[in-house]
């Protein structure tokens, strides 16, 4: 008995001294910047072009779009519409800050500008913020691993972000939860400047892809709209696949149809 | 009691005769008094020319006097809260003598070559608006034929209108293309192509600014939005008898409207998402405009208290001056036994006398100038060819007056009571002499 009792302690004290010395390393030896890093890159890789699905829910209306994207970095993307036939070849190309739309009905491109920015993405609960705002999350965000344990019948860590004092950001505070067995990342909740929670991004379906377990759909909800919903899935996804930076072209927008 | 008539008429000539004992003075202070009375007269009538210009600038170029939306659309402009088509032809079969026009709204990014920036697309039914009102009149440039497509290289693109700011910070001119995206109704990218046809005069600084104006046939293509209306505008001529009791008329019709809309409500239900359906008149709909006239309503009591009380001042010093000298006639009075209520009397009815010439004098001359600014009014185009815009409010460069009977006989009354109150104070003084000591 006293040496199971003896056990359960030192392994207690054990791990409480590992929260108390290092409290930014996590037991495997991570550091925040390698969760952040592992969050950022799950979904794109050095390269990525994937085929997905987003379905949007409103009190309003409901609709479903099938697309394809291409990323390389964070810093260029593009995302072109398939599904349905009206909207076939709507394209939204990112490079670093910027976002160009291409309207194939009309044949023009435009650049969001500023004050639209705040704006949904293709009618979906993503705004163009969201799209801009991935590339410099290192730069506009300090983060730390505030949480580390047991939560929900699982090993989490909890990693918070708050906004750098100088960085224009919409997000007063940002905490992203990760499975800590596989870095598996369960849900991002983000919260305004009074720090209420606006709206949750969650994740499920994972896959086995190129030695990573990535989820395969995810769901933003807004808080305030509990029926609303706009859920991305992941219908293929290659990593690495070899795209040059001259593929994120205004060019290449309209060609893309 | 006839005894009492007699003495009143033999003060009042003794008081017509001292008026002209010093001609010169009398003069002076009637014309004194008059001008008083002659710059209130102007200025309530430049003052009623203003608000009458505000209140027509708000109902008949844009907001008409009554509009119709739902609350969701009053509150956040919600694009979903739309009035059915059906309570637009109900209410025009039930409201013959009323004008009704259809509007929808919606916000939405243009883009010319380069330049791009958020703009307030506000769709018309040309057909409908032109009774209500005079949005469609108001054109700078071009032509307000929305419903026409412009033909250029083979493909027929819809017009529409912008205003005038909004052209100038786009570098649009007439004929150039405009394009604009929004997200249309049914969540997908509305993206249309389309010409400038016109460019407005100034309306309000917001639709100056941000306004783009297409029919409603245009608007439906861009925005996939089939449910109904965002407003309805009323409008209705008000008969010239009905001028005087315009508000009652208006809260009437009001209630009229509401009433039938309830029914209709409760017959056709709509959305709950959307709210009610609201009627409000155009004092509800801009609550700083009918501010604005309640403000200007005060200002000009206190102005005109301040002009009266300043020319009032020379009727004071006229009194003064006329008492202090004739204090040796009202010791003689005072000694043959003439009571002091009757001096005090006689004192007051002289300047009511000059008080009196000077109303005569001042509501002539001053009729007579305003109705010439009524007319003429005061032309400031050469430097504002636009006019100018205040507290949110656009006006015409010429500014013309507006002469209502009250302002006359306020502008008389108030002079009146004023100069009398100052008179008080001399005709007091004569009656306090001591009859012995000013006969010595």
């Amino acid at each position: 008995m006293s040496g199971v009792w003896w056990w359960v302690k030192s392994r207690a004290l054990f791990a409480l001294m590992v929260l108390l010395l290092v409290p930014s390393v996590t037991a495997a030896g991570l550091t925040v910047d390698d969760l952040v890093q592992h969050m950022d890159s799950l979904w794109r890789g050095k390269t990525s072009k994937a085929v997905m699905s987003m379905q949007v829910k409103t009190e309003r209306y409901e609709r479903t779009m099938s697309m394809a994207s291409w990323s390389l970095g964070q810093d260029y993307s593009l995302v072109v519409i398939r599904e349905p036939i009206k909207d076939k070849g709507i394209a939204t190309l990112k490079v670093e800050q910027n976002i160009w739309n291409y309207l194939p009905k009309i044949n023009r491109v435009t650049k969001v500008p500023a004050s639209m920015m705040s704006g949904s993405w293709m009618g979906s609960h993503f705004t163009n913020d969201d799209l801009v705002k991935e590339s410099s999350y290192a730069e506009d965000y300090e983060s730390a691993i505030s949480f580390t344990g047991l939560r929900d019948g699982t090993d989490v860590y909890e990693v918070t972000s708050v906004p750098r004092p100088d960085s224009a950001v919409v997000w007063g505070k940002i905490v992203m939860i990760l499975r800590q067995q596989d870095l598996l990342p369960v849900e991002v909740r983000y919260f305004d400047e009074q720090e209420i929670l606006v709206r949750t991004l969650t994740f499920a379906d994972e896959k086995q892809l190129d030695g990573r377990l990535v989820p395969m759909r995810m769901t933003l909800q807004p808080v305030d709209k509990s029926d609303e919903s706009t859920t991305i899935l992941y219908e293929d996804i290659e990593f690495n696949v070899p795209i040059a930076p001259s593929f994120f072209s205004l060019q290449n927008l309209k060609r893309m149809r | 009691m006839s005894a009492v008539f007699a003495r009143l008429n033999m003060l009042m000539f003794i008081a017509w005769r001292n008026v002209w004992r010093n001609p010169i003075r009398s003069v002076l202070t009637v014309s004194a008094l008059a001008g008083g009375v002659i710059m209130l007269i102007l200025y309530y009538s430049l003052m009623a020319g203003i608000s009458q210009q505000m209140i027509r600038f708000a109902t008949e170029i844009s907001t008409g006097r009554i509009q119709i939306q739902r609350q969701a659309f009053i509150q956040d402009q919600d694009l979903y809260a739309t009035i059915p088509w059906q309570y637009l032809t109900q209410l025009e079969q039930q409201n013959p003598s009323l004008q009704f026009a259809p509007r929808l709204y919606a916000a939405a990014l243009a883009s010319h070559q380069e330049s791009s920036t958020g703009v307030q697309i506000m769709a018309v039914d040309s057909q409908r608006e032109r009774p209500v009102t005079k949005l469609l009149t108001h054109v700078r440039q071009g032509q307000m034929n929305l419903e026409q497509g412009i033909e250029q290289d083979g493909m027929t693109y819809a017009p529409v209108v912008l205003g005038y700011q909004l052209a100038r910070n786009m570098g649009v001119t007439l004929g150039d293309e405009l394009v604009l995206v929004s997200q249309a109704a049914d969540g997908s990218i509305g993206n249309d192509l389309f010409r400038v046809a016109g460019i407005l005069k100034p309306i309000n600084p917001t639709f100056d600014r941000m306004g783009v104006l297409m029919s409603i046939e245009s608007y439906k293509a861009l925005m996939y939005l089939e449910t109904g209306i965002h407003e309805i505008i009323v409008n209705f001529e008000i008969e010239p008898l009905q001028t005087s009791n315009s508000e009652d008329w208006l809260s009437t019709i009001q209630q009229q409207l509401m009433t039938q809309i309830t029914a209709q409500e409760q017959a056709q239900p709509l959305d709950k998402l959307g709210g009610k359906v609201q009627v409000r008149n155009w004092r509800e709909v801009s609550p700083s405009l009918s501010q604005m006239l309640a403000l200007s309503h005060s200002m000009m009591l206190m102005t005109g208290v301040v002009v009266m009380s300043l020319a009032s001042l020379g009727m004071l010093n006229t009194m003064l001056m006329a008492v202090h000298e004739r204090r040796q006639e009202f010791a003689i009075l005072r000694a043959i036994g003439m009571k002091r209520r009757w001096l005090l009397l006689m004192v007051s009815l002289e300047s009511l006398f000059l008080a009196l010439i000077s109303a005569v004098m001042g509501s002539l001359l001053g009729t007579w100038m305003s109705l010439r600014f009524e007319h003429q009014g005061i032309d400031f185009s050469a430097s504002m060819p636009d006019g100018y815009d205040w507290a949110g409010m656009v006006f015409e460069p010429v500014m013309h007056g507006l002469l209502l009977p009250e302002h006359i006989y306020q502008s008389c009354l108030m002079m009146l009571v004023i100069s009398m109150l100052a008179s008080l104070f001399p005709a007091w003084l004569s009656t306090r002499h001591r009859p012995a000591e000013s006969m010595r």
